[in-house]
């Protein structure tokens, strides 16, 4: 469904990724893990075209997608949970949600009902301003709000930045509901061991490169991830 | 009592021309993260396409009207395309001074084509004078009054209730994150853009038929009020401008009439010097607080 071959992404002079390949196939849920600083949401950030690499290509759906615009590829079926929710603050939760679904032709009821099905909190809180809302409400809303959309592949970055554990099991619940029901995963996480008990199969990126791949089962069993991510 | 009301009555209209005004700089601002310093001459240019519908063209009221709308609307889009969008990236310093020379651009423009000397502004409007009990107020008074509270209450409900407006909103907030969303920056900033020039045309007619002359530099001072109404408001904040501009357009009002005429501007000014002092992000503007 997604496959990047060759990523090489610089910050100025800084070489972020170097040489990145990966692929996402249809149903998986694929985790990317490494410590900060490792090139993580570079990579997402580099599917979505907000960053663009200077060699290699990515294809989505056997389309090329490398040189399109940020804004055209929510359109083609692939949403972004970008790194620190960036909902929209000062607007409502329900309005945040209608953003979700503003490249369809009308903002459509039922896909509000479904997303507040699947959040009741968001639903108690639908006209409340989204800045106000806990860490987790927000997550949840910005999850729901790539949602609306309806896509094939969700990216989400750092799904369990800054929540207690028992938040990062509700949306870890709700990320593997949505993919029964049919969303292909790319999940980046800082927390592997989360990451790698839900993921099928899983890349780690130390330093800009791809250092390790394996399946998530098999990834948590290697002693050097055991020993660099699982503390211990 | 009647001399204040009816000098209110004059502020109030004043104020609600450089509301309009006003709008299409806090809506850029908001958008584009940019000062549009060649907004005021748009107003200019939409009163001399007025003058020559009119004039030249013999053309009714209501087509000169829509003319120069059409032409405002046209410029701000062609402006924003040719000047400022291949700035995109560039630092905000350079686009400002590009404002500006945009801005000299229009002005010399209209005095090649125009020259220096003032035209008169037509009589667009006939409307009979309202009398209430001592207080007279003017037909124009009453149709700008009018106008002005039709199109603010229009664009509060588009801003908040359309789909293109929340989709504004949230490019305002974080243009990132509504790119994820499918919303394309270049294509919200163009209508930006048109809805502030049309604004900006219709204040030029109200402009043109309160203040009769117009002539290549008519743009400057009512730009320049109307930026001191949107910061005073709060640049950015939609309801601040509209607040901004009718609170300054009293303020001078009631300078003129009670302290002096010389001053008033002075006086303006002053206010706006004292309101950021105290609240430096305006009066409904939002506290930024710096990113570092």
């Amino acid at each position: 469904m997604l496959k990047a071959e060759n990523l090489n992404v610089y910050y100025g002079k800084i070489h972020a990724l170097k040489d990145v390949s990966f692929e996402v196939n249809s149903g998986e849920i694929v985790a990317l893990i490494g410590a900060n600083g490792a090139g993580k949401t570079t990579t997402l950030k580099t599917v979505s075209g907000i960053l663009r690499s200077r060699t290699g290509s990515i294809t989505f759906c056997d389309e090329n997608i490398s040189h399109l615009d940020s804004y055209k590829l929510l359109g083609k079926g692939l949403a972004h949970v970008p790194e620190g929710r960036r909902i929209f603050l000062q607007m409502t939760v329900q309005e945040n949600l209608e953003m979700g679904g503003y490249i369809n032709k009308r903002i459509s009821k039922e896909d509000l009902d479904h997303i507040f099905s699947c959040f009741p909190r968001l639903k108690e809180r639908r006209g409340q301003i989204a800045g106000t809302l806990s860490g987790g409400e927000q997550q949840m809303l910005a999850i729901g709000r790539a949602m609306m959309s309806h896509p094939k592949l969700l990216m989400l970055d750092e799904p369990s930045m800054g929540l207690a554990p028992i938040l990062v099991e509700q949306i870890f619940d709700i990320i593997r509901e949505f993919h029964k029901a049919g969303t292909t995963i790319l999940l980046v996480e800082q927390n592997a061991e989360m990451a790698l008990r839900t993921a099928d199969r899983a890349y780690v990126l130390e330093s800009g490169r791809v250092a390790l791949t394996g399946t998530g089962a098999e990834l948590i069993q290697s002693d050097s991830i055991k020993k660099a991510y699982l503390g211990g | 009592m009647t001399h204040f009301i009816q000098t209110l009555i004059s502020g109030l209209s004043l104020g609600s021309i450089y509301a309009l005004i006003a709008l299409g700089y806090t809506m850029v601002y908001g958008i584009a993260k940019m000062l549009n310093f060649a907004h005021g001459d748009i107003i200019m240019v939409g009163a001399y396409a007025a003058i020559v519908c009119v004039f030249q063209l013999q053309l009714p009221a209501f087509a000169a009207i829509l003319f120069a709308i059409a032409v405002c609307v046209l410029l701000g889009v062609v402006i924003e395309r040719l000047a400022y969008k291949p700035l995109r990236q560039a630092p905000p310093l350079s686009v400002l001074i590009t404002a500006i020379g945009v801005s000299y651009l229009l002005q010399n423009l209209a005095l090649l084509i125009f020259g220096s000397e003032q035209k008169a502004f037509p009589t667009l409007f006939h409307i009979p004078a309202l009398r209430l009990g001592q207080i007279t107020v003017d037909g124009i008074t009453l149709l700008t009054l009018g106008v002005t509270a039709v199109i603010m209450i229009a664009l509060t409900l588009f801003i908040n209730k359309t789909k293109m407006g929340k989709a504004m909103r949230a490019v305002s907030e974080d243009k990132e994150a509504a790119g994820l969303m499918g919303i394309s920056t270049n294509r919200t900033i163009t209508i930006t853009f048109a809805i502030g020039s049309a604004l900006a045309a219709v204040a030029s007619i109200f402009f043109g038929v309160t203040y009769v002359y117009i002539k290549p530099t008519t743009g400057s001072m009512p730009g320049i009020k109307a930026f001191t109404a949107a910061v005073f408001g709060g640049i950015g904040s939609i309801p601040g401008a509209m607040l901004g501009g009718i609170l300054l357009g009293v303020i001078e009002q009631m300078s003129k009439t009670y302290i002096s005429t010389l001053w008033s501007d002075a006086i303006v000014f002053g206010v706006l010097v004292l309101v950021l002092i105290v609240r430096p992000s305006g009066l409904l503007g939002k506290k930024v607080s710096e990113k570092v």
